[in-house]
C-alpha cells in the first residue's frame, strides 16, 4: 500500500478554496526510494456569502467569487521514509458582480519533507506516526494586497505537522493532524494602512495559524479504492476583522472549518501507476473568510526512476 | 540519532529565518525632539486666518517670576520633573516639542478609522451617518475625502491662529522658560530662548483635541485621554509651569471656539443632499450637457457624495465659478475615445509601475485619505526642515484650506458637469481600483494633490519638484486604476495649481516671509 502516493495539495488557500486537501502533505502515505509521482489538479471554488469579522453576509458588488486552481505537483521517495513534494497552484480569480478585475497567475511554490517516525503493528492494525516540514514561497510579484481576488498571501510561509495514522488490516482508517504555520510578512503596494491603528509601512504582518485536520476513510476493492470524509479547521493565532463593508486584507484573522469527502482509485491492473481522484468539500463556519464550497478532479502518475535494490 | 538533531536543527533554523525577516512596523513618524530651525520671534505679527488681529483673544499678564506665586510653581514642577517614571518618559518622548505633528498623525488616524461607506440595508436602502445620533449604525462621520479636508482644514487653521496668538503673548510679556529662571530645573528638548507663557503646547492639545471632538464626536474620550498625557507631558518635559499651560489651554478654548463657528455656518451640513435634490442637479446637467453619471453600485446608491461640496464656503478663492474648469470632452467625441482606448489599453496591458502607482496613492476606503497623504508629506518636510510649532502650523494650515478649497471646486466642477465615469462609458470594463459613488469629471486626487504640491512647493523650495512629480504620479495613478479618463486628472491637476495659487498668495503676505 505504501507504494500508493495520494496526491497532496500543498496550496494555501485564499478565502477558502481547496482547502480540504490544502493542508501541507497531511496523509500517511509515503513512496519509496526512487519512485517518482507526477499528479495534476484541477480545483473549483466559489463562494456568494463571507464571514465579516464573525458575520456572514453577501455583498451584490462582488456576487460570486469564483477561484480556479489548476495544480501540478511533483513527489519523489528520497529514501523509503523521507519524501519530497513540490507544487505550485496556478490561479485564476474572478466575480460576477462588480467591476473590480480578477486575476490569475502562479500563486506559490511549496516545497514539503515528509518523513515517518514511527510505524508499527498495533492490534489489529498499523500505526504511523509522520511529520511534514514545508516551505512556501511566492512565484511571482502577485499582489497580496487584493483581496478577496489576490493570488494568495503573499509571503514566506512554514509548515510543521504531526500526523498520526491509524490503519485497519482490512483498510478502515482514521487519521488526525495538527500544524502550526508561520507566515511572515506581505508587501502591499501602499505604505499606509489601518490595523487597529495607523500602520507607516508597505509591509503587513500575517498572523500564524494553526491547522487541525481529522479523517475518517476505508480501502476499497482490493486496495483500488480509497474514500474519506474529513473535518478541517483553521486558526489564525492574531489579526484583526475585516471592517465594515470594506475589503479583507492580508492582516486579516482568517478562520475556518470546513467539512469534504474525498475518493482516489488506482488503476492497477489496466495502466500501472496511474489514479484518479475527486473531492467535494463545503466551508461550515469561519471568520474573515468566504463561505466556500470547492470541487476537484485530479490525475496521479507513478513510476519507477529507477530499482531501488 | 545524528539525523534528528540535523533535521531539527534545519526546522528551527527555517522558522527563526521566516519570523526573524520581519520588520519592524511603523505605526508614527520616528523622530524625537529636535533643535527649531529658527524661533519665529515676530510670530506674533503674522496675519491669522480667522482671528482678525493677534491680540483679537485677550492674555492677562503672567506673573513676575521672581514673585511667590510662580516660584510655588516652579517648585512644584521641580519636584514633578524629579524622578519621572517609564510611562511619564515615554509620554515626554511621544510629544517632541512639536507636538503638532502627532496631533496630525490622531487625525489622520481617525480619518482612516472613520473612512468607511455606509454598506446597504438589508431592504437595499442605505442609511447615512447623521451628526444628530453620531453612533448610529451606520457611525458618524463617514471621513470620506471632503470630509477630511475640512476636517484638516479647521485642525490647522485653529492651531496656527492660536500660535499666533500664543507668539503675540510670549513676546509680549518675556517671561522666561522654568528651565531658564533657574537652571537645576531639567529640560527634556533643545533648550531654547522661546518665551514660555503662554504654553503653546497647551494652546495646541486643546485646539487639537476641541476641534477633533467636533469632527470626530464619538472619539471625545480617547481625545480627552491623549490631550490630557500631553498636556502632563508639558509639565514631566519641564517645559512649562502650570500658570503656562493654563493661559494656553485658553487661548486654545478661545480659538477653537471661533473655528468651530466658522465650520458651523460654511454650508457643510448642506453638502450630503435628498434624492429630489440630487435628481435635480443631475438633471440640470443632463439638459446642459446631455449627459449624466449614474452610480453603478449594486444595490444603487440613491445619491452621490456629497452633492454640494462645491457651495461650500472656500477659505481664499473668492468664488468656485472663477476656478471651475472648462467642459469635457462629450462622451463619443474624438478626444474622449482616445481617452477611452488608453483606459482599454491600460485594462489590458499594465506594467507592474503602472499597478503599483495606482495602489500607492489609492488612498481609499479605510484610509487616511489624499489630503491625509499630503499631510504626511509635510509632516516629513517639517521634521526633515526641523520647522518650529507655529511654522508648523502654518504649513499645515495653508496646505490644508488650499487642499480644502481644491475638493470644493474639485466637487463643484463634479457635480456641474456630472460626467460619468469610465465604468458607466465602457460597456463591460473591469478596474483594479473601486469606482467612487461621485462624478469623473475632474480628478479629486488630482486636483487635491496639485493644489497641496503648490503649497508645499512654495513653504520648501527646494522639494517643488518632488511634489510636482509627485503630485502627476498621483493624477496618473487613478488613470491606470480605471475609475478617470487622463482628461479628469490633466483639468484636476491644472485646477489644483489654480486654487493652490490663491493660499499661496495670501501666504506670501502674512507677515511669515
Amino acid at each position: 500500500m505504501k507504494k500508493y502516493l495520494l496526491l497532496s495539495l500543498l496550496s494555501f488557500s485564499l478565502f477558502g478554496a481547496n482547502s480540504l486537501l490544502a493542508q501541507t502533505p497531511s496523509d500517511e502515505i509515503l513512496m519509496k526510494k526512487y519512485e517518482l509521482c507526477v499528479a495534476a489538479t484541477y480545483d473549483h471554488g466559489e463562494w456568494n456569502k463571507y464571514w465579516e469579522g464573525t458575520y456572514l453576509r453577501g455583498n451584490e458588488n462582488i456576487g460570486t467569487l469564483t477561484r480556479n486552481t489548476v495544480m501540478p505537483m511533483v513527489a519523489a521517495g528520497i529514501t523509503d521514509k523521507l519524501n519530497i513534494l513540490i507544487a505550485t497552484p496556478y490561479v485564476q480569480t474572478k466575480s460576477s458582480g462588480g467591476q473590480l478585475a480578477g486575476v490569475k497567475g502562479f500563486q506559490d511554490i511549496s516545497i514539503a519533507l515528509k518523513y515517518e517516525l514511527l510505524k508499527k503493528k498495533m492490534g489489529p492494525g498499523n500505526l504511523s506516526v509522520l511529520t511534514t516540514a514545508a516551505y512556501a514561497t511566492p512565484m511571482s510579484n502577485y499582489l497580496s494586497d487584493y483581496m478577496p481576488y489576490s493570488l494568495g498571501l503573499g509571503t514566506n510561509e512554514f509548515t510543521l505537522r504531526a500526523i498520526v495514522h491509524y490503519q485497519l488490516d482490512k483498510g478502515m482508517y482514521v487519521r488526525a493532524a495538527g500544524a502550526h504555520l508561520w507566515r511572515g510578512q506581505t508587501k502591499a503596494e501602499r505604505d499606509y494602512y489601518y490595523n487597529n491603528g495607523s500602520y507607516y509601512t508597505t509591509w503587513m504582518d500575517v498572523p500564524n495559524a494553526w491547522n487541525y485536520n481529522a479523517t475518517l476513510g476505508t480501502w476499497l476493492f482490493n486496495y483500488a479504492l480509497r474514500v474519506e470524509a474529513s473535518y478541517m479547521a483553521m486558526k489564525s493565532t492574531s489579526g484583526d476583522d475585516i471592517r465594515a463593508y470594506n475589503m479583507p486584507q492580508p492582516t486579516n484573522k482568517m478562520e475556518m472549518e470546513q467539512v469534504g469527502f474525498f475518493a482516489q482509485y488506482y488503476f492497477k491492473k489496466k495502466i500501472k501507476g496511474l489514479g484518479i481522484l475527486s473531492y467535494y468539500s463545503q466551508v461550515i463556519d469561519g471568520r474573515n473568510m468566504g463561505k466556500s464550497t470547492n470541487m476537484g478532479v485530479g490525475a496521479t502518475y507513478q513510476f519507477k526512476v529507477k530499482d531501488s535494490q | 540519532m545524528k539525523k534528528y538533531i540535523i533535521t531539527l536543527l534545519t526546522l528551527f533554523f527555517v522558522v527563526a529565518l521566516v519570523t526573524s525577516c520581519e520588520n519592524d512596523l511603523p505605526t508614527r513618524a520616528d523622530f524625537s525632539s529636535y533643535e527649531f530651525s529658527g524661533l519665529d520671534v515676530n510670530g506674533g505679527t503674522w496675519k491669522p486666518v480667522l482671528l482678525s488681529t493677534p491680540s483679537q483673544i485677550v492674555v492677562e499678564a503672567p506673573e513676575d517670576v521672581t514673585s511667590s506665586a510662580y516660584q510655588a510653581e516652579l517648585a512644584s514642577l521641580k519636584s514633578a520633573t524629579a524622578n519621572l517614571n517609564g510611562t511619564q518618559i515615554e509620554a515626554v518622548e511621544y510629544w517632541t516639542n512639536n507636538p503638532i505633528i502627532r496631533w496630525n498623525e490622531i487625525a489622520l488616524e481617525l480619518a482612516a478609522k472613520y473612512n468607511l461607506i455606509p454598506g446597504p440595508n438589508a431592504d437595499g436602502t442605505y442609511t447615512l451617518p447623521n451628526a444628530a445620533s453620531p453612533a448610529g449604525p451606520p457611525p458618524f462621520p463617514f471621513a470620506h475625502p471632503p470630509y477630511t479636508s475640512r476636517m484638516l482644514a479647521y485642525l490647522s487653521v485653529a492651531q496656527f491662529d492660536g500660535l499666533i496668538s500664543a507668539w503675540h503673548y510670549k513676546y509680549t510679556f518675556n517671561r522666561p522658560a522654568p528651565y531658564v529662571t533657574d537652571s537645576s530645573i531639567p529640560y527634556a528638548y533643545t533648550k531654547t530662548s522661546l518665551p514660555s507663557y503662554p504654553s503653546e503646547g497647551a494652546v495646541i492639545a486643546v485646539a487639537s483635541r476641541d476641534i477633533l471632538t467636533a469632527m470626530f464626536p464619538l472619539e471625545a474620550d480617547f481625545l480627552a485621554a491623549k490631550a490630557e498625557e500631553h498636556l502632563s507631558s508639558l509639565i514631566w518635559s519641564g517645559s512649562n509651569v502650570t500658570s503656562d499651560i493654563e493661559a494656553g489651554k485658553y487661548i486654545g478654548t478661545e480659538v477653537k471656539k471661533i473655528a468651530l463657528a466658522r465650520a458651523a455656518g460654511d454650508g457643510m451640513k448642506n453638502a450630503q443632499t435628498t434624492k429630489v435634490k440630487s435628481d435635480s442637479i443631475k438633471a440640470a446637467a443632463f439638459a446642459r450637457f446631455g449627459w449624466q453619471w449614474d452610480n453603478q453600485e449594486s444595490p444603487v446608491r440613491p445619491v452621490g457624495l456629497t452633492p454640494l461640496f462645491g457651495k461650500v464656503k472656500m477659505w481664499n478663492v473668492p468664488t468656485v465659478e472663477e476656478v471651475r474648469p472648462g467642459i469635457p470632452p462629450a462622451p463619443g467625441s474624438p478626444q474622449f475615445e482616445k481617452d477611452v482606448q488608453e483606459l482599454k489599453d491600460f485594462a489590458n496591458n499594465l506594467t507592474n509601475e503602472q499597478r503599483k502607482i495606482a495602489n500607492w496613492w489609492s488612498d481609499g476606503l479605510s484610509t487616511y485619505t489624499p489630503p491625509g497623504h499630503w499631510n504626511r508629506f509635510a509632516k516629513e518636510f517639517i521634521i526633515k526642515y526641523k520647522m518650529n510649532p507655529i511654522r508648523t502650523a502654518r504649513t499645515f494650515a495653508y496646505m490644508n484650506m488650499a487642499i480644502m478649497d481644491a475638493g470644493i471646486s474639485c466637487w463643484d466642477a463634479k457635480y456641474y458637469y456630472h460626467y460619468p465615469r469610465p465604468i458607466q462609458t465602457i460597456p463591460g470594463f473591469k478596474t483594479i481600483l473601486g469606482t467612487p459613488n461621485f462624478p469623473s469629471y475632474t480628478s479629486g486626487h488630482s486636483t487635491f494633490s496639485s493644489a497641496a504640491a503648490e503649497v508645499l512647493s512654495y513653504i520648501f523650495p527646494n522639494e517643488a519638484s518632488q511634489c510636482a512629480t509627485w503630485a502627476d504620479e498621483a493624477a496618473m495613478s487613478r488613470v491606470y486604476g480605471g475609475i478617470h479618463y487622463r482628461f479628469d486628472a490633466e483639468a484636476g491637476i491644472e485646477q489644483g495649481k489654480k486654487v493652490g495659487q490663491y493660499s499661496v498668495n495670501k501666504a506670501k503676505l502674512d507677515g511669515a516671509n
